[in-house]
């Protein structure tokens, strides 16, 4: 039971991360399946960066882990400039942009990483070996029975997302970028003639939206891959798109959405393990998550109100 | 040179392929209401759209009290104090009424003394006493999408008042507004000027500047005609410099000549997405030679009358016969084939396929049937045929004939390609929504000969308008509906203007 | 004509008659420009690249053949990937003209695929004449039937179609992975069986010329296919109603086209061409199956139909471009040594510039707009000045 939860936890929390980040965009009125993409290619300049300092530090440091994470989200959010530059800027189809982004991340990192390995190593493999982070426990938090779980060997990342989910709820909801940012994904008009600037506000959600997915992008590198390769594109950026809609385009119900997600996946796993199936199930078990999203969309679609304004391209000419 | 605030110089603006304003100067007063008349294209929206920053003049130059400026954004206006109620409100749906006034000039707190954040109670206290100081009747916790358009309208007074602004443009203003609600209006631009406010109001309506304004200025197609005093001009002599020639202002119709019955609704319900009833136990029928219209604010349930009638919104209760055919659960196509034509509200997404050659566009009632198609295969010939014959007979400007892309044409000949088509299906039944929303005086009274020679024809007309006028002009009887409901039927020579107008502001016994 | 070389670029890009060619041309320069800096900057030199993808596709003859084969071997080889990657393409282009993403093409391909391969590909003694129909009739049902859900679920539950699609996807990925790997996987090479010779779609090993090709049957139904579908929406009721569907729900609702039905039967029909892309692919092309992996060619497909702008004639002339780097890569990266993955790299950036076309015909009518502007404005300080001069 335990192990539902911390699993379920290091596979929410990451995802959740990602979520966030589509809710910026599109909240901002860009519509973003390009997700997928930012987390891949974050995930692949931050595991750079770790393989290029982990010499530099002892074998079971763990500083590594955050400079990748910091790589991770910059370089999340200077591919999202991508994505940007052709949903706000050249007003192209905001769905094939997504899906342009996401098959040009693909590419680039897996002809990199090996075009990487072959000047590191000299062989030309297509894996960053990163290992798995540490884990800690909380603990007075551990102790309680049943939840306990929850705060038991916890992933230092985990601590990291939930703070900067805080933060990122905070920002949209409270602050003046906030306030613009929605009002940017309802009624462009009337930001712009409110005096606010609709380019710059999308940008900085795109920017913000790529960097983010890119630290869920690592964060799964450091924890259920052990690595970074192409392997990364498992869908999880969908998935994220996914929670999103099912959270109604609201930060809180998004984090219950991605709590559900993870015990749903872990518990099918620990299922497995329990009634001592043979390796090969798993797979049918890692499919949980996709099943439960096709169900939950039947069941949830028709109530929902995206962002009105998202998907439409702005045109000043046209007010 | 006199006490001007605004001065306006040799304005000169082009668009790709238009000269929108053609050296046009103008100059404001302090405190006087400065109303701008032209038709639809006059140009009057370019001029004050630049005077509001939006647009930079080409030639030209701008004054502001004296002072030369050249304006780059609507920001660079706002910092002159000068504010603007667009046609089109600018406003967040689902925001407060308060986050929508102070959007783009925030009141900030610092929570626990460090977080920077919005201060919504300062600004919900500061609009509370904004709003009382005018008369403006706002609660600044409501949101938009709660509350009535005139509401709306008021909040982007009051957004101005909150920008400190001294020189407000009404662009339009009463287009979407009820006679009183209209009355209420002209009485706080009144309060507004008393308080020392310099106004501008774009219009085309003669009557309010009449009732309202100080001076007028006059344009015709980009061109400035004549700055007149109000009180020294009649209506009819600005009439005529506006549209440049001389007009009706007075539509000559003929007895009607009633037949038998050929629509009839009976307790019709049709709900919205949210399960919600928007049009409640309805009743009327509309007789063959008829023009029955549909007066209504904006909003009360008449598109979806009209849209229940020709299929596209599905009747929860009630039913509808045609020609004494019950059809309340036959298909849109069949309808339309019983002898239903439908002149939508929205031209451009719901009427046509923009992106569609004109040609195709005015086949859509006909290209399933012979001879424009034969066992599923179109017939492009006969297509481009029947588009020669009505782009001829219904004098639709189109730059590449058939094959003009629809979208590149003008509002006014997209409109007159619908009306065109759904007049030559010759049905029983003719529903018209709106039909002249946005268009010039001309193309209007082509469009109400139009209407009328189809009701001579033995059409029943079901006109649905929210221009009072159109209904008083047209209209054989009129059914004034409020929030769903019929609130009352009547021939047309039974009610007035004024009577109309309280039936449509919900008051029941007149 | 003489009107837009005047105007050069800009005029071609706004023409009504060469526009798209001219971005899809755009498109292709400024992908081998780019992909030639990148060669550079490996310190490769760009044209011995470029030449050594098309003799692996068997356009140029290359320096030595081994035993049996030769250019035309490498031509229907080319042919043979040629024929899905274009079959892909125009299952794309059917949903995106009724204004659907139809993303889900990979998975549609790998279930259509698997099932032929295990319903026929393992039946053994059966007439190659019964077998081929057999596997292509499959591929329809398949990918049809799946298509059809799509659609299905997007008209009844407002889902969209890329989330479903791409769900779908990786569940169909999971299950065909998991029954392969239970029990048709062959332990050696740890993808499935081969499938039988008569259930192929591809005659192997004949005799051309004095070299042994494998002539692929797919290239014809994928010809034919696009053929088929330009012919639909150019001239049948039900293409125009398709497109006006796809160009605008409200006024196709309004005119009494269904439009739930018309979004089904879109989907359906789009799931039909990736079933026919699928068992072309796996029972023509790769004869196995890699378990839990989803081919790529489903998505490489989306950049042929915006290359070819989403018209099936510019499909088939995209895809032969596509192709060539796709096909072709194995024999570049042997000579020249260079990953071959640099082949989807190159498609992703043509796809890119692709997806800038519309921005290219903007820039274009951008510049005429101003010249004309110019021309406007020099008339009438003219008029101003003469004005002034009187």
């Amino acid at each position: 039971m335990t192990k539902v939860f911390t699993d379920g936890l290091s596979f929410a929390l990451p995802l959740l991360i990602m979520a966030v980040g589509a809710i910026y965009s599109e909240k901002s009125g860009v519509t973003n399946l390009a997700i997928e993409g930012f987390q891949g290619f974050g995930a692949f300049i931050g595991a750079l960066a770790a393989i290029l300092v982990m010499p530099y530090f002892a074998k079971s440091s763990q500083v590594p882990i955050y400079i990748a994470m910091i790589f991770a989200a910059v370089g999340g959010g200077v591919y999202a400039c991508l994505h940007a530059l052709l949903c706000i800027n050249f007003k192209a189809n905001q769905v094939i942009s997504g899906v342009v982004v996401n098959i040009l991340a693909v590419a680039l990192t897996t002809f990199f990483t090996s075009a990487a390995n072959t000047a590191l190593t000299g062989t030309a493999s297509n894996k960053f070996i990163l290992g798995v982070s540490n884990r800690y426990s909380i603990p007075l938090l551990s102790d309680i029975p049943v939840i306990g779980g929850l705060f038991k060997k916890m992933y230092p990342f985990e601590w990291i997302i939930i703070g900067l989910v805080v933060v990122f709820w905070y920002l949209m909801y409270k602050t003046r970028y906030g306030m613009r940012l929605r009002a940017c994904g309802e009624n462009p008009q009337a930001l712009d003639a409110a005096g606010g600037d609709v380019v710059k506000t999308r940008w900085i959600a795109v920017i913000i939206s790529g960097a983010l997915s890119g630290i869920g992008g690592i964060c799964f590198a450091y924890s259920i891959m052990a690595n970074f390769s192409p392997s990364i594109y498992m869908g999880y950026g969908y998935l994220a798109i996914a929670a999103m809609i099912f959270g109604n385009w609201n930060i809180p119900a998004t984090v219950v959405v991605c709590l559900v997600f993870g015990l749903a996946k872990a518990g099918g796993q620990q299922m497995c393990i329990a009634m001592k199936l043979p390796g090969n199930y798993t797979d049918l078990f890692n499919m949980l998550p996709y099943v439960l999203t096709m169900l939950l969309l039947i069941f949830f679609s028709k109530r929902n109100h995206p962002p009105q304004a998202s998907g439409q391209p702005w045109d000043q000419s046209r007010r | 040179m006199d006490e001007y605030i605004v001065e306006m110089r040799h304005i000169t603006k082009r668009f790709p392929g238009i000269i929108a304003n053609d050296d046009v100067s103008i100059g404001i007063r302090q405190g006087e209401v400065f109303a701008l008349l032209g038709e639809n294209g006059a140009g009057k929206s370019t001029l004050m759209s630049m005077l509001f920053g939006m647009y930079r003049p080409d030639l030209g130059e701008i004054y502001v009290r004296g002072e030369k400026v050249d304006f780059h954004s609507a920001n660079d206006a706002t910092a002159k104090n000068i504010g603007m109620v667009h046609q089109h409100f600018k406003l967040v749906d689902n925001y407060t009424i308060a986050e929508n006034i102070v959007l783009g000039v925030e009141p900030m707190t610092r929570k626990l003394g460090f977080l920077p954040a919005v201060n919504m109670k300062e600004a919900n206290r500061e609009i509370e006493k904004l709003s009382k100081e005018y008369g403006l009747e706002v609660n600044p916790r409501n949101l938009i999408e709660d509350v009535p358009v005139s509401v709306r309208q008021r909040v982007e007074i009051l957004k101005m008042l909150y920008r400190q602004a001294e020189i407000m443009i009404f662009d339009e203003p009463t287009a979407v507004l009820t006679p009183s609600e209209i009355e209420f209006l002209l009485k706080i631009i009144d309060s507004l000027r008393k308080a020392g406010k310099t106004i501008i109001l774009i219009t085309h309506k003669i009557e309010e500047i009449k009732q309202i304004a100080d001076r007028c200025a006059i344009l015709c197609r980009g061109k400035l005609v004549d700055v007149l005093d109000v009180n020294s001009a009649s209506a009819q002599e600005m009439a005529n410099m506006m549209v440049g020639r001389e007009v009706d202002l007075v539509t000559h119709k003929s007895e009607p000549h009633i037949g038998k019955e050929v629509l009839n609704v009976q307790g019709l319900t049709v709900l919205d997405e949210n399960k919600f009833p928007v049009v409640k136990d309805v009743s009327f029928c509309v007789r063959a030679g008829e023009i029955f219209a549909i007066a209504g604010v904006s909003g009360n349930g008449q598109t979806q009358i009209a849209d229940a009638v020709c299929g596209l919104e599905e009747a929860a209760q009630g039913s509808i016969t045609l020609n004494g055919q019950d059809i309340t659960h036959t298909s849109i196509r069949k309808r339309a084939e019983r002898g239903i034509s439908y002149i939508p509200e929205d031209r451009q997404s719901t009427g046509t396929v923009m992106d569609f050659q004109l040609s195709e566009n005015l086949a859509l009632r006909r290209y399933g049937r012979e001879p424009y198609s034969k066992k599923g295969i179109l017939n492009f010939t006969k297509i481009r045929e029947n588009a020669e014959e009505l782009i001829d007979r219904y004098d639709i400007r189109c730059a590449q004939g058939p094959k003009t892309i629809m979208r590149s044409m003008s509002g006014g000949n997209q409109q007159k390609a619908i009306i065109g088509r759904e007049i030559e299906e010759h049905s029983d039944l003719i529903i018209f929504v709106q039909p002249t929303r946005g268009l010039d005086i001309g193309a209007i009274e082509k469009i109400h000969n139009q209407i009328l020679a189809e009701r001579d024809r033995g059409a029943a007309i079901l006109l649905i308008s929210l221009e009072l006028s159109e209904v008083m002009e047209l209209a054989d009887t009129i059914g004034v509906i409020f929030s769903g409901e019929m609130l009352k039927i009547a021939p047309a020579s039974e009610l007035t203007r004024n009577e109309v107008g309280r039936y449509m502001m919900g008051v029941k016994e007149a | 004509m003489k009107e837009n070389k005047r105007k050069g670029l800009a005029g071609l890009l706004t023409s009504d008659r060469w526009s798209n060619v001219t971005v899809s041309v755009l498109a292709i320069i400024l992908m081998l420009a780019t992909s030639s800096v990148i060669l550079l900057i490996m310190g490769k030199n760009p044209l011995t690249a470029f030449r050594s993808f098309l003799q692996g596709c068997g356009f140029l003859p290359k320096a030595k053949y081994g035993g049996g084969s030769g250019m035309l071997s490498d031509l229907f080889d080319y042919l043979n990937i040629l024929a899905p990657m274009l079959l892909a393409a125009v299952a794309f282009i059917v949903a995106f003209k009724t204004g659907l993403f139809n993303i889900g093409i990979s998975g549609q391909m790998l279930l259509s695929g698997f099932m032929a391969t295990i319903l026929v590909g393992y039946m053994k003694e059966l007439s190659p004449w019964i077998a081929k129909p057999l596997v292509i009739l499959i591929g329809i049902a398949t990918g049809g039937l799946l298509g059809a859900l799509i659609g299905f679920l997007k008209y009844k539950f407002n889902i969209h179609e890329v989330v479903s699609t791409i769900m779908v996807n990786y569940i169909i990925s999971f299950t065909t992975g998991f029954f392969i790997n239970t029990r048709y996987v062959d332990m050696l090479t740890r993808s499935s069986r081969i499938c039988s010779t008569a259930s192929r779609l591809t005659w192997t090993k004949v005799n051309i010329g004095g070299v042994n090709c494998n002539v692929p049957l797919g290239i014809v139904i994928a010809i034919i296919g696009a053929v088929l579908v330009k012919f639909i929406f150019d001239k049948t009721v039900f293409g125009f109603e398709l497109k006006a569907v796809g160009t605008s729900r409200k006024c196709a609702g309004y005119i009494g086209v269904n439009v739930g039905r018309s979004i089904v039967l879109s989907m359906a029909f789009s799931g039909i061409f990736a079933g026919l892309a699928g068992v072309t692919y796996y029972l023509g092309y790769t004869n196995t199956m890699v378990p839990k992996t989803l081919p790529g060619m489903g998505y490489d497909s989306i950049a042929v139909a915006l290359l070819g702008n989403s018209s099936p004639l510019g499909a088939i002339f995209a895809s032969v471009i596509v192709t060539i780097f796709q096909s072709g890569a194995n024999y570049m990266s042997s000579s020249i040594g260079v990953a071959k993955e640099i082949a989807s790299l190159i498609t992703g950036i043509l796809l890119l510039f692709a997806a800038c076309g519309e921005y290219m015909k903007i820039l274009g009518r951008r510049k005429i707009e101003k010249e004309e502007d110019k021309k406007i404005a020099a008339m009438q300080e003219a008029r101003v000045k003469g004005g002034a001069d009187k």
